[in-house]
């Protein structure tokens, strides 16, 4: 791939063309698994943004669904008068605006931890934003938020989201990838295999992890505007959700740690797992996902692109072997 | 100024409890490095072993400690030995992805088996109080405020005097070394996490005579766990100590003042606050391992 930069992009842009062409063969079922496999590469892209580049793994990305969701929808409830096609763009601007202020506010004193205390003190900012947004009646939490309808009149409502997703993902994916090539990522990789090390060789490894935080924070935020939008009416509840927050993990776990596309291929295997193989046993869901974990972390830590990879490197190595 | 001396007493008493159900995750964190988002089901699991032991055998909660915590033990060595041991020292998010694993198919099961509605365990002398002065003191958390004291005491002894105390301090401040002078690190890894988890299940009885409790609990009692771990400070009983007595004293407070629903909100205000002014923790070196 070094000597064709341009194909990486392009192969995107063609597996969002080839996937643009989903809702007109699949059955409605599927098109509302595929809406939720795109939003949640949209998310796993945005969360690895910071998780699997710089390695530094969040495990409260849903506050920033939340409060992008929340923002949006109160913003475009007090101008519900402007006319329908302004409305989305407005939630998307309110949207991540907050998410921006937020991750920016937090950042400084939530950088400080490493590795694990990191994770888990951004559980609790999850858990403190959703406890406000719950308790504080101005936020309409716990009663609940209705979003405008902005389904253009034409349009199938579950094909429009899936479209929207569908673009929303590909921009996420477009913009990691463009992350990844430049000095910037080059500097949030250096920071996940040594962060001391490359500060001490001039990274500005700070300001490096406070951009790529804000960046995730506010894709994430992104998705969940449009995540609102198609949910219709939301509560704290159904934003800030403690499954979303460990499935962004192991979307990344699944497909490969720090790797572009492994959060893609991730999510869809897991939404895949969850929504049509395991569909009918409810009961059994946080078994399931339970011993998916354990098995992932045992047996192939890498996930399946690191698997891949290590694979094809014994493949080189034992055609290169039989010199000896 | 009663209310004040009363909700600072209801505080301290939580406290402790808070101090006993963290002290388990503390040292395994000092010593294995392992973040173990599993402990707030085996905090759960001795309340459910303790509610089973009480009515089968028709004695008071608190006299099923000893077969508890044998049994935690012995839970503990296992899963320590056959499970965590593969992830410790591959990667920090593989070991507690694991941990987390563990934590989901555990609740899962405890949902099949014990139902998820909220249970408690009532001891006989569940409703009898005493007053000192003006403050009132109801004689179940007192009873268990003595016991987390005593048993953290026992924890604290046992680390500072015994021989497997010895060895697991020497394992948690230098790993290599210890191994060149012959420690078994594997087993006493093993140890540390079994000695973790009957902690956790003695906390689960106390945890179980004050609280209703369900299997949706454990979420809860692992974020108690580390906020008073990150309060203060990793490794030692007295750290969990200080942290579950400061976390007590600040929810009750919060709970009286402010408002019912924002334990979390106040909880993690003071983390962040804590982590901006004294990043290590009130005692000793929380951090020393995440740098």
């Amino acid at each position: 791939m070094k000597q064709y930069p341009w194909a990486v992009p392009a192969i995107i842009v063609v597996c969002a063309i080839v996937l643009a062409a989903g809702p007109l063969v699949l059955p409605p079922f599927y098109v509302r698994v595929g809406q939720l496999m795109l939003y949640s590469s949209g998310l796993a892209v945005a969360w690895a943004i910071l998780g699997g580049f710089a390695g530094y793994g969040s495990f409260g990305h849903a506050a920033f669904i939340g409060v992008g969701a929340f923002a949006a929808g109160l913003v475009e409830e007090r101008f519900s008068s402007l006319p329908t096609p302004l409305l989305l763009p407005l939630g998307l601007i309110v949207g991540g605006l907050a998410c921006a202020v937020l991750s920016a506010a937090v950042a400084y004193p939530i950088l400080r931890l490493r590795g694990t205390f990191f994770a888990i003190a951004m559980l609790g900012v999850c858990h403190v934003c959703a406890e406000l947004n719950n308790n504080l009646d101005v936020l309409q939490g716990s009663l609940g938020l209705n979003f405008p309808a902005i389904t253009p009149t034409g349009w199938d409502p579950a094909n429009f989201f899936y479209q929207l997703y569908l673009a929303a993902g590909t921009i996420v994916l477009l913009i990691a990838w463009q992350i990844r090539r430049s000095r910037f990522g080059a500097g949030l990789l250096s920071i996940r295999e040594d962060e001391d090390t490359a500060r001490m060789l001039g990274v500005p490894t700070e300001r490096y992890k406070r951009i790529a935080f804000v960046v995730s924070a506010v894709l994430t935020g992104l998705l969940g505007v449009i995540y609102g939008h198609s949910l219709g009416y939301i509560t704290t509840d159904s934003v800030y959700r403690d499954d979303t927050n460990l499935s962004l993990v192991v979307y990344s776990l699944l497909g490969g740690m720090g790797t572009l596309f492994g959060p893609v291929i991730g999510a869809f295997m897991l939404v895949f797992i969850t929504q049509v193989v395991l569909a009918r046993l409810l009961d059994f869901h946080l078994f399931a996902t339970g011993l998916l974990l354990v098995v992932l972390v045992l047996a192939a830590p890498g996930g399946v692109l690191g698997f891949v990879r290590s694979y094809r490197l014994r493949r080189r190595s034992t055609a290169a072997a039989p010199a000896e | 100024m009663n209310l004040i001396a009363q909700t600072l007493a209801d505080g301290l008493v939580l406290g402790g409890i808070y101090a006993l159900a963290a002290v388990g995750f503390s040292l395994i964190f000092g010593v294995l490095h392992v973040i173990n988002l599993s402990h707030g089901i085996l905090v759960l699991l001795g309340a459910y072993l303790a509610l089973i032991f009480s009515t089968t055998l028709h004695i008071d909660p608190l006299l099923t400690m000893p077969m508890v915590m044998v049994v935690l033990f012995a839970v503990g060595y296992v899963y320590q030995r056959f499970l965590i041991q593969q992830a410790v020292d591959r990667s920090p998010l593989g070991s507690m992805l694991l941990t987390f694993g563990v934590a989901l198919m555990l609740q899962n099961i405890m949902i099949w088996v014990f139902s998820p509605d909220m249970r408690n365990i009532t001891p006989t002398y569940a409703f009898t109080s005493f007053k000192l002065g003006p403050i009132a003191f109801d004689a179940v958390r007192v009873s268990c405020l003595l016991a987390s004291l005593v048993l953290l005491s026992c924890l604290a002894a046992l680390l500072k005097f015994s021989p497997l105390g010895r060895v697991i301090r020497a394992t948690a401040q230098q790993t290599l070394a210890a191994r060149l002078c012959g420690v078994n690190v594997r087993h006493v890894y093993a140890l540390t996490f079994a000695v973790s988890a009957a902690f956790a299940g003695a906390a689960g009885i106390v945890i179980g005579i004050i609280l209703p409790f369900s299997p949706a609990d454990e979420g809860t009692w692992t974020l108690n766990a580390f906020v008073v771990v990150v309060l203060g400070g990793v490794g030692s009983p007295a750290g969990a100590l200080i942290g579950g007595l400061l976390l007590g004293i600040v929810s009750t407070l919060t709970a009286q003042y402010i408002g019912p629903s924002f334990p979390n909100v106040t909880m993690f205000l003071l983390l962040v606050l804590l982590l901006l002014v004294r990043p290590q923790g009130l005692l000793g070196n929380a951090f020393a391992p995440s740098r």
